[in-house]
């Protein structure tokens, strides 16, 4: 092996390696180096070492735990919401009939459009005066409501599944693909009805990869931003206020940089912390597949 | 079948309806909208009009020329670092390449706004920002490791032999990867590059962070500053939507398989 081939793989990778190192490496670190610190942002040179204080700050100041309180819920609410549409629309997709092509591009829309678009279109539609949902609710006997302010929780977390779920549905629409069909067939020449099907061949077919999204949309519902914050700003009252919120909220209207960060870090850790718990789900289920 | 269709019509209606609402109000007229009687198809004949309407209304056009130098300038970049880095992986065993594949994988689930903090202070000292190349440089952080995980996927695939034979014919490693590996790639290449672009269109919040003058705003922003306002008539505040909207539907609906592939095959490996 020559010199030059020994050094091919670094040269190759360097340019990428650099790049991760000054623009995501060295922000984060410095993310949690503010967060031991009394930085405010018109002086982010002159932050004070305070030491666990902001986090000292954080637990004991019950809006923090009202903030991840919303964070668990509308994660979980989002991710189960997103994982139940998207399954059940990826199975009435799988087979092959006209406009299938069509109707698999309409339900990919929501993910398609822009988020910003999204949130202007169902500020508009949710309306409390004007809106067309309380244009149908109020026709339908049903009143008016103030979708954005008396449900806000609720109506973010819809408005996030709906953008969301069209995700799950292509990547299981993908792995259903994977099903041997004579495995299908010869269940059903077994005398299997459908539900059986789905539950002794499909299904455990569907698990790893269910596992996979489950994943992934935990920790993007972990950050998300945008959706909430151009719907509510996080309001009324903290109400839709998750970590993520909260930390761009006392950043940058607080001006409390240390406390922003010390919140950042610890969605982080919540993020880690679900990678790390299906890390070792999946070893344990591989462990149980070999034995 | 028919019963299947049945089950996906509300499917359909849920997941296309806000869509349709944005097209069918920007087609009407402002007093069409308030009080009264709901007009629930569009007026097609307006389209031009309300088109015509956003551009005039608002700095859209320049908005949207904003957001195309910020995802064109994402994309090249994005692409030239992943090409190089994804080729390392997918060939060569080296020390740090489990370091690089974790971090790349890493910064999927990193808040953005953790690092926009930090991001801003950097930028701050740089220079960059209120500037639309401190815009790529921040999407690029985002936008580099999933390209570099469809393109590492698409290398994958590509059997080694192709390459020794190359090499037995003279080639070195950066000729075989221009002349060999990369033609074979295309069509990852491609994905990657609509998923780059995709990604730093519709990006909002460092756009909103960063950009302070109402001339450097992207279409984002500019769009967003729009949110529960009611001095700009709302048809035109839809057209303008729609007119952000449409570029990326179209994008995303040219490479969608190839990003669910892309994004699982990153996910399950990482």
């Amino acid at each position: 092996m020559t010199r030059a081939d020994r050094l091919a793989p670094y040269i190759f990778a360097s340019a990428a390696a650099l790049y991760l190192l000054v623009f995501t490496a060295w922000p984060l670190l410095d993310g949690v180096w503010l967060s031991f610190t009394d930085t405010g942002l018109l002086n982010p040179a002159a932050g004070e070492w305070v030491g666990t204080d902001n986090y000292a700050a954080l637990f004991a100041d019950p809006r923090f735990a009202g903030t991840l309180g919303v964070t668990l819920l509308y994660s979980a609410a989002t991710v189960a919401g997103a994982l139940l549409l998207g399954t059940a629309g990826a199975v009435l997709l799988d087979r092959s009939f006209r406009g299938r092509t069509t109707l698999r591009a309409l339900l990919t829309l929501p993910w398609a459009a822009p988020t910003v678009a999204v949130a202007l279109i169902f500020v508009w539609i949710l309306n409390h005066d004007d809106g067309v949902l309380n244009g149908v609710t109020e026709a339908a006997g049903l009143g008016r409501h103030g979708w954005l302010t008396a449900y806000a929780l609720a109506t973010v977390t819809a408005v996030s599944v709906w953008k969301v779920f069209p995700f799950v549905l292509l990547v299981v629409l993908a792995a259903l693909q994977t099903v041997p069909r004579e495995l299908v067939e010869s269940a059903v020449v077994d005398g299997a009805g459908p539900a059986t099907v789905f539950r002794r061949v499909t299904w455990p077919f569907l698990v790893p990869t269910l596992r996979v999204i489950a994943l992934l949309m935990t920790i993007w519902s972990f950050r998300r931003f945008e959706i909430i914050w151009l719907l509510t700003q996080g309001g009324p009252v903290d109400r839709t206020t998750t970590l993520v919120i909260d930390v761009y909220r006392t950043a940058f209207l607080e001006s409390d940089l240390g406390r922003s960060a010390a919140t950042g870090t610890i969605g982080l850790l919540l993020s880690a912390a679900a990678t790390v718990a299906y890390a070792l789900a999946e070893r344990r289920s591989t462990a149980k597949d070999l034995t | 079948m028919r019963v299947r269709f049945i089950a996906l019509v509300p499917f359909v209606v849920v997941a296309g309806f806000p869509l349709y609402w944005m097209v069918v109000t920007a087609t009407r007229r402002q007093d069409e909208l308030f009080g009264g009687d709901v007009h629930w198809l569009p007026d097609v004949t307006r389209l031009g009009t309300a088109f015509t309407a956003a551009v005039d209304g608002a700095p859209m056009l320049r908005w949207l020329t904003n957001s195309a130098f910020v995802a064109a300038g994402t994309t090249v970049l994005s692409l030239a670092l992943a090409v190089l880095a994804a080729y390392a992986l997918s060939r060569f065993s080296f020390r740090g390449r489990g370091v690089l594949g974790f971090a790349l994988f890493a910064t999927q689930m990193l808040p953005e706004a953790l690092i926009v903090v930090p991001l801003y202070a950097l930028f701050l000292t740089l220079g960059l920002l209120n500037n639309l190349w401190g815009l790529v440089l921040g999407n690029t952080a985002f936008a580099m490791p999933v390209a570099v995980w469809i393109i590492k996927t698409a290398m994958d695939a590509i059997p080694r032999e192709i390459e020794e034979a190359a090499a037995l014919d003279g080639c070195s490693r950066y000729a075989m990867l221009r002349r060999v590996v990369l033609p074979l790639t295309a069509p990852s290449l491609a994905a990657a590059a609509v998923l780059a672009f995709f990604d730093s269109w519709n990006e909002f919040l460092l756009a909103n962070t960063f950009m302070v003058d109402e001339e450097k705003w992207p279409a984002s922003k500019g769009l967003a500053s729009f949110v529960g306002e009611f001095v700009t008539p709302m048809p035109t505040v839809m057209s303008a939507a729609l007119l952000f909207t449409l570029p990326a539907v179209v994008f995303f609906l040219l490479v969608q398989r190839h990003i669910v592939a892309g994004l699982t095959a990153g996910a399950v490996k990482g």
